[in-house]
């Protein structure tokens, strides 16, 4: 099998493991940060209680704060009902279409819709970024920020990239925790019926093959932790071989969940983006199948 | 982890075919390296896996020619018309009676075929977990699908009392139900455990995607040496559960990560079935039903009104005013 393993790390094994303060005591050092590999030094190389802050962390919370205080201040602050109301049925729409791709003016419908995409935006960018400062430092590779890159273009497709194609920030997601469900019911009927869109397809597909694939490796190690044979990984490959005829092993299993997970997600992408921009009615799009020249006729 | 044999726990199965009930000889294919192992085969049969096989197999055979003879037996616009062709079960009128074979009873058959290959599958994963001596788990996890399978093509028409309530078994008309269930019961997006189903849907993905990359990344270190790592965690663990610990103040374990991903995968299935079972039986408006519930409001239009002006502010005037 392809992984290899470094020398000296299986005999770090300790039989129940080690403590939280031990393990600490032996990885919470300065240094391998990107900042400071470029500067020679770094003022935020530091922790706050469980957090590692980093220049990352610093940009985060500051995105996260004034992306918190527009979003509340609209949604909750001035929404149309009471406070608690608000919170569940409070809505934030972006600008109206004549702002086109423009700046929408302080003080007028969608400036706050702008502000909060812009500021969440900075905040997970720089939560990707600090991942892969957290992987550096432990010497890991960069595939939990890859993979979180994934669902941050889930993001910016739907609120940047899509609009821009549209040329228009009014095609911007509506944000708020019920009015978001009314958009996305709203986005499917607007191309007639949003389950004839074969990317929509193929993306639920890959989620509901990623729930499988969890449930099926969640499963295996649990059973195989409670087990009553001399030697679990063989038991577990033989019950997959007898089950489905192959058994892909423990590496294999993670390297598969990655790449499911990330191509659900990138193909959710391409089912926004196409919408409207490519295809305006899923229904009508379905009419090439049937004037394909072998089969016109029949 | 103590590891002691117990013995032999009793298997309700018998080993028919091949050796040992397994159908052919284990092949290597090289190319499969970079997806893990590169062993295919052999797979096992027995009795429950012949009557998943077989009645998966007649689920099929009456599924396919039922659309083969709607168009004729041309091959061409069977190609054609694949996803469009359709198996009806039987009109509301029938009730719960048995129907003539072009009027649904055709559907009645192949449905009956398909439910016993799923509950045969489900007898297989749990006797093959019983005859390797681990934990039937996965027999557990498959329970959440088939709650979700029989509720809506068994439980839910029989409560309805129609068989024509179930979806047409086809591509296309598996879109169809789905959608036309949703428009049918207000807005299947109010439907809490629907929200609840979806959050499982997509946090699994989430939980999948984060476990995978965390291990792939650790495999250097053994990370993904899993059995023992529970056992022992080594330096790969330590340094994945300090990642999670140092990004979010919050790290899973090698063992309790496989909780998470059990529970999540299984309860989006249950949920779903729930919010499946409870549509048209208990409740016949989602969104009115989100209105008096109190969790939504009746909406402004869409899209871009402008926003009434604020109701008059509480005494208590917040931070940030």
């Amino acid at each position: 099998m392809s992984a290899v393993v470094l020398d000296g790390s299986r005999s770090t094994r300790v039989i129940g493991g080690r403590t939280l303060a031990q393990i600490e005591a032996d990885f919470r050092k300065p240094g391998r940060t990107f900042f400071g590999d470029i500067f020679g030094f770094d003022p935020f190389d530091f922790w706050v209680g469980p957090f590692f802050v980093g220049l990352w962390g610093v940009t985060a919370i500051l995105g996260i704060i004034i992306g918190v205080y527009f979003y509340a201040d609209a949604v909750i602050f001035h929404g149309p009902y009471s406070y608690a109301q608000n919170f569940i049925a409070g809505r934030l729409v972006p600008p109206p279409a004549a702002v086109g791709l423009g700046l929408a003016a302080p003080g007028t419908e969608g400036f706050k819709w702008q502000m909060t995409v812009l500021f969440a935006s900075l905040t997970f960018f720089s939560w990707m970024m600090r991942q892969a400062d957290i992987c550096r430092k432990l010497e890991l590779g960069y595939h939990v920020p890859l993979s979180y890159s994934v669902v941050f273009s889930a993001w910016l497709t739907l609120q940047v990239v899509r609009p821009i194609a549209m040329g228009r920030w009014s095609e911007g997601f509506v944000l708020g925790v019920l009015p978001h469900l009314d958009w996305i019911i709203e986005f499917g009927y607007r191309y007639n019926n949003f389950f004839y869109n074969p990317f929509h397809a193929l993306g639920i597909t890959g989620l509901f093959t990623s729930t499988l694939l969890l449930g099926m490796h969640g499963s295996a190690i649990l059973s195989a932790t409670q087990c009553r044979s001399a030697d679990p990984e063989a038991s577990l490959h033989n019950f997959w071989r007898d089950i489905v005829g192959y058994s892909i092993g423990e590496d294999g299993i993670h390297r598969l969940a990655t790449l499911v997970a990330a191509g659900a997600v990138l193909v959710s992408n391409l089912c926004i983006l196409s919408s409207g921009w490519l295809v305006k009615d899923w229904v009508g799009f379905w009419l090439f199948w049937n004037n394909l020249p072998w089969w016109r006729g029949v | 982890m103590a590891i002691q044999s117990f013995g032999e726990r009793p298997v309700i199965d018998a080993d028919i075919g091949g050796s040992n009930g397994r159908i052919g000889q284990p092949i290597h294919i090289q190319l499969l390296d970079f997806f893990g192992e590169t062993q295919l085969g052999p797979i096992y049969l027995g009795v429950w896996g012949a009557i998943a096989f077989i009645s998966g197999s007649m689920f099929a055979f009456i599924w396919l020619m039922t659309m083969f003879a709607q168009v004729g037996y041309n091959p061409v616009a069977f190609v054609k018309y694949f996803a469009v062709l359709q198996i009806d079960p039987p009109s509301a009128a029938y009730g719960l009676q048995w129907a003539p074979f072009n009027q649904g009873g055709w559907w009645l058959t192949s449905t009956f075929f398909l439910t016993l290959s799923l509950l045969a599958w489900e007898m297989r994963l749990w006797t093959r977990a019983l005859a390797h001596n681990i934990k039937p788990y996965l027999a557990y996890g498959f329970s959440s699908a088939l709650a979700l399978y029989l509720v809506i093509y068994i439980f839910r028409p029989m409560a309805m009392g129609n068989w024509s309530e179930a979806p047409s078994h086809g591509i296309k008309a598996l879109l169809d139900w789905t959608n036309n269930v949703s428009v049918r019961y207000g807005n299947f997006y109010y439907n809490p455990f629907h929200m609840v189903s979806i959050f499982f849907l997509l946090g699994s993905t989430v939980l999948l995607s984060m476990h995978g990359a965390t291990v792939w990344s650790a495999e250097k270190f053994g990370a993904h040496e899993e059995i023992a790592e529970i056992e022992a965690p080594g330096t790969g663990t330590e340094r994945a559960q300090l990642l999670w610990r140092w990004v979010m103040g919050f790290n899973a374990n090698a063992y309790s990560i496989h909780l998470w991903a059990f529970w999540f995968a299984w309860l989006m299935g249950i949920t779903g079935a729930i919010g499946i079972f409870i549509s048209g039986t208990l409740v016949h408006d989602w969104f009115k039903w989100a209105i008096e519930a109190g969790v939504n409001y009746p909406q402004l239009p869409y899209p871009n009104v402008s926003v009434p002006p604020p109701p008059p502010l509480p005494t208590v005037v917040p931070p940030g005013m």
